[in-house]
């Protein structure tokens, strides 16, 4: 009886208090939100859109020149979340052999490259001497090794009970087999969360695409926004009647996709759904 | 641990091997493009001899985000340049905002372009590297100079001469900033347009205290906003130039010709005090110190205050436009400069420029550099950009059955609408047609621009002078970060009232900035 | 701790070279696998370093470098206000590091404890969303809010809640004393969020029958959340702080557009310190000084990272992070 009582209480009391930091985390971004809708301009907090109007997003969603970039941010989304996926679970399943020889080498040569680093124009001679300038894939290449997420993925793996890879050696599984039949499988929430971490690296890169990139039919969405958001501020630019409406639909605009996928994934972030997996 | 020790023993063989190939690679592209620079002046110098000066087949140019985009009709506005020049060009045109790292980078690679664009900064850095071609003497024998002459505008080229010599060519003047103040508020307030610092000031106390905007509430506005009360590039004064007046926090060549530094100099000194008094009084925002640009700009739109220093020409029309969109009155005066003023200040404008890897620097100056400004096709091509994607001359009706509607008569130039920017037209191409250093021919700007525009940049025009192109030395490229932050800390620490000017000139001696500034002094003075 | 070093060189000792062949075969599928990685960190990491030779070189990107020796370090380590943005750096770095590290786990473990899926799903999207809003929206949005006149929010509340008087506003981003409170709140409201999804993932691991057997033993909410849910994240706060720790002197860009002029002596870090030197100094930036600084933010990182790995090697049976 005690115990139910308690239970009845807490889950009010937690989702309250959610609630509240729900609502102070949204204050900051309503501004913006309420301000993309407004077709007046105003310094200020506003609760509410003093004049109502879709302006801001049509202006943004008619731009003729936004197609392109969206399919590109697509691709270079997909490919390179995958591959960063492969390289990541490869490498992190190699770091936890323990006893693989060379296994220490690997790791501090891979922590090594999250220390030190050559620098911008050591780094662009490399990759203009590869012919990888101007390509996508030096947007698709570049970030996919990243070595802070590959040993987040080596913690998950870690979590793997030892004894289900002993019988599957038992078994006779190679380590690819393994690798494909217990680890991947154990790991869906492992490989959902890297996975989005990834996919957001990839979505939101424009850091590389302005170094390395100088076509810009090879510009990404993320990219495109960037400059309605920040365009503004050229000295001269040509500004619209409604500057600031567009400049804050692009920003819920670039949000967006964000809002759209992470309720997707978390079905991955329940408890037991790794185990859930193997045994089937 | 031993297993460690070797592991890490085997990183670091592997990284020095790495840095052994590595110097290798670059050294040798090094010395290629080292080569290729000698080459090339080799070159120039026996084609001096010659009289005729051949045209060049091929260029590669390096542009930032002011000529025209992919997507704003790059393409055809290229094609249009080679028709007209008869020269092939290629473009890499980086983003905008990564421009000078991709120049960097490129300048790094030994894979130079034969034409850039450059800043002043980067321009007179890369002059002194010579990474640049000279390109002095083509230009005083040249027709452009004539040009420029006649239009009276060579004043713009020996502002960006180092040292006499001559490393790029600016296309246009730089443009700057003027002082633009709501009419209605003016009204309001029963005031004129200010035209000393005691009107200027009574203006802003009108402003501050009284209810320029008319809600029936006193007090609820400021004069004058600006985003820092310092700006982060030369000339550094120019948001706020009422209260600096004959004050620079930088370096100037005073009329000897000897460099000094503003900064420690009684002038300085004063307008600390004026913009220390003026926002002890409240006339400026108090939030200056942390706004950015577009708060500026979006304050100034909700009527929070009346006197805002922007950019002359088209943004006139973009305030103007933008506060009507927000019922406000859009009217605004743009403000002769006040007689301690004296003069707005031009900024140093970009430059096209010649890299000394380029193998017929005389054909490119002659047949690219020159045609620019060669007052006729060309010169509106860049000014203008390509009839039937950027203007028009035929009837039409633009922005139908909006509130914008436009309808233009057979023969009515106009610019066509923006592909990128619904409901905006284009105005310009690569030169600003208020800003041209060369009479053009047919120039439709009397009837293209808007009249408020145009207003606020003849007003521009004539009057103000251009800044000093500042000579980096490598005492400079040591010192002068450190102290410009320094400066900059000083001047907010005053002007909120958190130091005195003494005590704020006290810790401008004991943390050195003195000593810096004079030896950065003594530096540009050896040159 | 050296007990551990002892055992591993007894177990060095015993395997002789036949074990190694025979290991190394049992092993080959993995050095496969391992290959692509390799590659990638051959290419994109280890060519570049060539670059680190710059730092004891002057060199602009146009002439060639010339050797200078350690005239960069003796250059960085010689002017007046380098230790202060370094010391700021560690100290702004591994506090917001911290803060926003212990957030992201409590408010982890008290959403693991929300049983509406729904719900939880929105609490979720909504905290995590201020991840994408870039640093200078961000900035432009707190400015606004933490301003010290009527439109500042937050004043504007503590003025009508007689916590301080209308006269006396808090510039929160423009005073020094309240500068480094404003930015680690503002590091919190925006990260934390983001955080979580590598903590809720980790919890998703747990094992449900570690709970139900919890259950029988008697253990109520708090007791399965102390002895179960907090001990099973404890790995991955070890890992992600450790992680951190090497990238602690790279922080720029949220303090670069968070400060202005007049809190410049509590708020500026290494990074944006080079930045104005550099961009301020009105020349072609010397490349070899900022590789110079660069090197040596990495010699720091590492250090932290080996003392903390030391650490974690106790707490993890002798296995460091990597």
């Amino acid at each position: 009886m005690k115990s139910k009582k308690k239970i009845e209480i807490f889950p009010i009391v937690n989702g309250l208090i959610f609630i509240i930091l729900a609502l102070i985390i949204i204050i900051p971004m309503w501004k913006v939100l309420v301000d993309s809708f407004d077709l007046k301009t105003a310094y200020g907090m506003k609760l509410w859109p003093e004049e109502f109007g879709l302006a801001g997003y049509i202006s943004v969603f008619k731009n003729p020149t936004l197609s392109h970039p969206l399919m590109i941010s697509f691709i270079t989304t997909i490919v390179g979340t995958l591959l960063a996926l492969t390289l990541s679970t490869f490498g992190a399943y190699v770091l936890i052999q323990w006893d693989m020889p060379g296994r220490n080498f690997f790791a501090n040569m891979l922590l090594f490259t999250m220390i030190f680093n050559g620098g911008m124009i050591p780094t662009y001679l490399v990759l203009k001497s590869l012919h990888l300038t101007n390509t996508l894939w030096v947007v698709i290449l570049f970030p996919a090794l990243n070595v802070y997420n590959l040993v987040l993925m080596r913690n998950f793996f870690e979590g793997i009970p030892v004894s289900l890879f002993e019988s599957a050696t038992l078994d006779g599984c190679s380590p690819m087999q393994t690798f494909i039949r217990i680890v991947l499988p154990m790991s869906k929430a492992a490989l959902a969360s890297i996975g989005l971490m990834f996919a957001v690296t990839y979505w939101n890169d424009y850091t590389h695409y302005k170094l390395y990139i100088t076509d810009s039919n090879l510009y990404n969405f993320q990219m495109k926004l960037r400059s309605i958001i920040m365009g503004s501020d050229l000295p001269q630019a040509n500004g619209g009647a409604t500057e600031n409406t567009v400049k804050n639909a692009a920003i819920i605009v670039v949000i967006i996709p964000f809002m759209i996928l992470y309720p997707f994934l978390q079905k991955y972030f329940v408890k037991g759904v790794n185990i859930g997996a193997v045994k089937e | 641990m031993k297993k460690k020790v070797v592991s890490l023993l085997l990183v670091a063989t592997m990284v020095a091997s790495m840095v052994g190939c590595g110097s290798d690679k670059t050294g040798s592209t090094d010395t290629t493009n080292n080569n290729e620079g000698t080459v090339s002046t080799e070159s120039g110098d026996t084609a001096e001899a010659e009289p005729e000066v051949e045209k060049p087949e091929e260029i590669t140019i390096m542009v930032d985000g002011t000529v025209f985009t992919q997507e704003n009709g790059q393409d055809e506005f290229i094609a249009k340049l080679e028709e007209l020049t008869g020269i092939k060009i290629n473009v890499i045109q980086p983003d905008h905002d990564a421009y000078y790292d991709v120049v960097g980078q490129t300048i790094a690679s030994g894979d130079w372009p034969d034409v850039m664009i450059l800043s002043s900064t980067y321009y007179a850095g890369y002059a002194a590297e010579g990474v640049l071609w000279d390109m002095t003497e083509a230009y005083e024998n040249s027709d452009l100079k004539a040009r420029q002459d006649a239009y009276g505008s060579t004043g713009v080229i020996d502002g960006v001469k180092i040292d006499g010599s001559l490393y790029g060519m600016p296309a246009a003047r730089g443009n700057g900033c003027v002082t633009y103040v709501k009419k209605a508020w003016l009204d309001n307030c029963g005031l004129t347009a200010p035209t000393n610092y005691e009107e200027y000031v009574a203006m802003l106390d009108a402003f501050t205290t009284g209810d320029p905007d008319g809600d029936g509430v006193n007090g609820n506005t400021y004069g004058v906003s600006a985003a820092g009360f310092v700006g982060s590039e030369a000339p550094f004064i120019n948001y706020l130039p009422e209260f600096y007046q004959d004050a620079n926090p930088s370096f100037y060549q005073a009329e000897d010709g000897t460099w000094k530094d503003g900064f420690a100099e009684d002038s300085m000194k004063e307008a600390l005090q004026r913009m220390a008094d003026a926002y002890a009084a409240g006339y400026i925002d108090p939030t200056t110190l942390t706004n950015a640009t577009s708060d500026c700009r979006n304050k100034f739109y909700d009527d929070s205050f009346g006197v805002f220093t922007y950019w002359a020409g088209t943004w006139a029309t973009n305030l103007k436009t933008n506060l009507e969109a927000n019922e406000k009155d859009g009217e605004l005066v743009a403000l002769e400069p006040i007689a301690e003023v004296g003069s707005y200040l031009d900024r140093i404008p970009p430059v096209w420029c010649i890299t000394s890897a380029c193998e017929n620097p005389e054909g490119v100056f002659k047949y690219f550099i020159e045609s620019m400004q060669d007052g006729g096709e060309t010169q509106f091509l860049w000014t203008y950009g390509v009839e039937g994607v950027h203007w028009s001359t035929a009837a039409e009706t633009l922005f139908e059955g909006t509130d914008n509607e436009k309808v233009y008569a057979d023969g009515e130039f106009h610019g066509l609408e923006n592909r990128e920017k619904e409901g905006t037209q284009y105005t310009k191409a690569h030169i600003d047609p208020m800003l041209a250093l060369v009479e053009l021919a047919d120039d439709p700007k009397d009837t293209s621009l808007a009249p408020e525009a145009k207003e606020s940049a003849q007003l521009f025009n004539d009057n103000c002078v251009t800044a000093d192109l500042v000579p980096s030395t490598d005492v400079m490229a040591e010192y002068n970060g450190e102290l410009t932050t320094l400066k900059n800390t000083l001047i907010a620490n005053v002007v909120m009232g958190e130091l005195t000017i003494d005590e704020a000139y006290a810790k401008y001696e004991a943390d050195h900035g003195a000593e810096w500034s004079q030896m950065i002094v003594d530096s540009l003075n050896a040159q | 701790m050296k007990k551990n070093k002892n055992q591993s060189a007894e177990v060095n000792a015993n395997s002789g070279k036949k074990h190694l062949a025979a290991k190394i075969y049992k092993y080959r599928g993995f050095y496969l696998m391992f290959l692509p990685v390799f590659v990638f960190a051959i290419i994109f990491f280890y060519l570049p370093m060539f670059g680190v030779r710059y730092a004891f070189t002057d060199y602009n990107g146009i002439k060639e470098a010339t050797f200078v020796g350690l005239k960069h370090f003796q250059k960085m380590f010689s002017m007046p206000n380098f230790w202060s943005a370094f010391f700021n750096t560690l100290e702004i770095s591994i506090v917001k590091l911290f803060l926003t590290t212990i957030a992201a786990v409590v408010v982890s473990i008290f959403l693991n404890e929300i049983m509406n899926i729904h719900f939880k799903k929105v609490i979720q999207t909504i905290i995590y969303l201020p991840h994408f809003m870039s640093w200078v929206v961000t900035a432009s949005v707190f400015s606004l809010i933490l301003a010290p006149t009527a439109q500042g929010l937050v004043n504007t509340f503590l003025v009508n809640n007689g916590i301080i008087d209308s006269s006396s506003m808090i510039y929160f981003l423009g005073d020094s004393k309240w500068w480094r409170f404003s930015y680690y709140l503002i590091n919190i409201w925006k990260e934390t969020g983001w955080q979580t999804v590598i903590f809720m993932a980790t919890l998703a691991g747990i094992n449900t029958e570690l709970y139900e057997a919890a259950a029988i033993d008697g253990a109520g909410r708090w007791g399965k959340m102390r002895y179960i849910t907090f001990p099973a994240l404890q790995n991955t706060i070890l890992t992600v702080i450790i992680l951190n720790l090497a990238k602690v002197m790279n922080l720029f860009e949220s303090a670069f557009v968070l400060q202005n002029d007049a809190v410049l002596d509590t708020a500026n870090v290494l990074e944006t310190y080079i930045y104005y030197q550099t961009f301020n100094s009105g020349a072609i930036p010397n490349y070899g000084y900022t590789t110079a600084v660069g090197l040596f933010k990495s010699l720091v990182g590492c250090i932290l990272v080996l003392v903390c790995n030391q650490w974690s090697k106790k707490v993890r049976d002798g296995r460091g992070i990597v």
